[in-house]
């Protein structure tokens, strides 16, 4: 047995199904659970860290059942909620050592000076958490759930609010804990982090598990490259080269295409043949965005064709 | 156990750091002594402040504990509680520091209510019966906290807990034996206030002053608290299942 395990996994609210028959199976390695708000993300955590207790279903943590052996499951794992809860009025240290003990930590002193030099916070350890940045007190639960050891850590998104430096450094801990062979389970909806950093990811939608690959497989699915191009003039819809023109926004124009590279002097030239004047053209590859966007939006349609309106809204996103 | 103690000690810490909330919960009730005790016009007694001095103790200790609900309400709002429930350790112990917080934090006010009360002249308490004082207002602390808890974790937000309490606490006090004793009571009130559990306490504590030791007091309190805390207890395994 994995170290996650989920079989029907449901949570509903009332007559909401919050969390649809989630199916799961998570090894040693950082899981990205990935989904907007309202998918059933954090719920989907609660019920994994024995919070709340699921309609149907069953999870194990290490081979023990979250609602039956509730008490060994949370000897296992530490749970960081997406709300940022220290108290701001005690010590980093004092905040660290408060869990210490609650775990039941040996050697709580030197335990919690290593925890505070791991998460680099040595240096403010003594001061009040209210003088703490964003991200010091991201680290600073970090170290707080690490201070047990657990096999399993349980991150409700880690990085919500933290500029673009505090992030990849939330992100470097996370893969280093990995790497010492803690299982990580991640809950986010940045696309682009859970590409860099997830083994794998699990794309949920409205309660329901659509996908569930590493991000690499996840956007082999979109073969193809997404070709912007700003132009003046009108263009009437009809293109005469080796793309598909998927929408308009404002002045850019949207087209996909094989090999977005190869496609672009072709695409160049016959606007230009149209008469319109080529401003910039970019080309990039499909990210995980994309894949979680046609995904979303190719479910909704019932026959699961590609939906092509809802593609357009995706690319307008950007 | 243990745990319960790092429970508390973080509650504590975090009480003492706000100075101006702790000002506050000293100087309010040492207020109302001055200006009640020292200054209303009485017929029924020649030592007022006497008289006053355990109605004004079992109010503060009412006041504190019904405001202390509010403690796991903010640590359920802020995701505190999230995180202490999914510690091994007994869930229990969260509730129990809790309640055990607001209790001893209300007997660090009313010990400065005495010390102040005994400044102004009111006879001293003997050991006994300053034991027996911190039993009783131990007990009432309990069975309000444990109240006031029980109310927190059935109400989501914060400004309905706050009037609820607002509803309760002003009545609780004007109709027990805080201020007057049964006799010179219009009747309706002498039959309401025969139902307060907030004079059962303050009869209690003015009891052991004419060396009767109140049992039957003590014991209703006693019940009444351990029915409570069972109700809360309760209450709170539902919300955390
Ligand atoms: N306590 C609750 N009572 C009723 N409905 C709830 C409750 N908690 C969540 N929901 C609903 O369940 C659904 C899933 O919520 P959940 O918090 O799991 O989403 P999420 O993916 O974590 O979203 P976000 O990215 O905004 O954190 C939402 O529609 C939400 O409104
Ligand atoms: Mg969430």
């Amino acid at each position: 047995m994995n170290v996650i395990e989920t079989d029907n996994l449901t949570k509903y609210y009332d007559r909401l199904c919050a969390v649809d028959a989630i199916s799961l199976s998570v090894g040693h390695e950082i899981f990205g659970l990935l989904g907007p708000n309202g998918s059933g993300k954090t719920t989907t955590m609660r019920m994994l860290t024995t919070l709340l207790r699921p309609d149907a279903g069953d999870a194990w943590i290490s081979g023990h059942h979250v609602v039956n052996e509730a008490r060994e499951v949370r000897n296992r794992l530490s749970y960081v909620p997406q709300e940022m809860a220290v108290d701001i009025n005690l010590t980093g240290r004092e905040n660290v050592a408060l869990f210490a003990h609650l775990y039941g930590v040996e050697n709580v002193k030197d335990r919690v000076d290593e925890m505070l030099g791991l998460m680099l916070l040595s240096q403010r350890a003594d001061d009040l958490v209210k003088t703490y940045s964003g991200g010091m007190r991201r680290r600073l639960e970090l170290a707080q759930a690490l201070v047990h050891e657990p096999e399993v850590l349980f991150l409700d998104e880690p990085t919500i609010g933290l500029d673009v430096a505090a992030r990849k450094n939330i992100w470097e801990h996370i893969t280093a804990l990995r790497d010492k062979g803690m299982t990580i389970f991640v809950n986010t909806h940045y696309m682009d982090e859970a590409d860099r950093a997830c083994d794998r990811v699990g794309i949920i939608d409205r309660g329901r598990l659509i996908a569930v690959d590493t991000p690499g497989n996840l956007k082999d699915r979109i073969q193809d490259d997404v070709i912007t191009v700003r132009v003046s003039g009108k263009f009437d819809g009809r293109i005469d080269a080796d793309v598909r023109y998927m929408g308009q926004v404002d002045d850019e124009l949207m087209f996909t295409a094989g090999k977005g590279s190869e496609a672009v002097p072709r695409l160049a030239e016959a606007l230009t043949g149209k008469g319109m004047k080529v401003h910039a053209i970019s080309v990039r590859e499909a990210t995980l965005d994309d894949v979680f966007l046609r995904l979303v939006t190719s479910k909704t349609d019932e026959e699961g064709r590609f939906d092509g309106h809802g593609f357009r809204l995706m690319l307008r996103r950007r | 156990m243990k745990r319960l103690v790092y429970y508390l000690q973080r509650d504590l810490t975090r009480w003492l750091r706000r100075k101006i909330a702790v000002i506050s919960a000293l100087i309010t009730p040492a207020a109302w002594l001055i200006f009640v005790g020292l200054t209303l016009p009485t017929t029924f007694t020649d030592n007022y402040l006497d008289f006053i001095t355990p109605g004004i103790l079992v109010m503060s200790m009412l006041g504190t504990s019904l405001q202390g609900g509010s403690l796991l309400m903010f640590d359920k709002i802020l995701g505190f509680l999230n995180k202490f429930l999914a510690l091994p350790a007994p869930r229990e112990t969260i509730l129990f520091g809790k309640i055990l917080f607001i209790t001893i934090r209300g007997l660090i006010q009313t010990t400065v209510i005495l010390i102040l009360a005994f400044l102004l002249g009111a006879s001293m308490y003997d050991p006994l019966t300053l034991m027996a004082t911190y039993i009783i207002l131990f007990l009432f602390g309990v069975l309000f906290s444990s109240l006031s808890t029980t109310l927190a974790l059935q109400l989501d937000d914060h400004d309905s807990y706050a009037a609820v309490n607002a509803m309760v606490s002003m009545p609780l006090f004007f109709t027990s034996t805080a201020l007057m004793p049964y006799n010179v009571m219009p009747a309706w009130l002498r039959v309401i206030a025969h139902l307060n559990p907030v004079s059962y306490a303050i009869d209690a504590i003015r009891m052991l002053g004419t060396d009767i030791i109140p049992w039957a007091n003590l014991l209703g309190l006693a019940v009444a608290a351990v029915i409570v805390l069972l109700i809360c207890i309760r209450r709170f395994r539902r919300v955390t299942v």
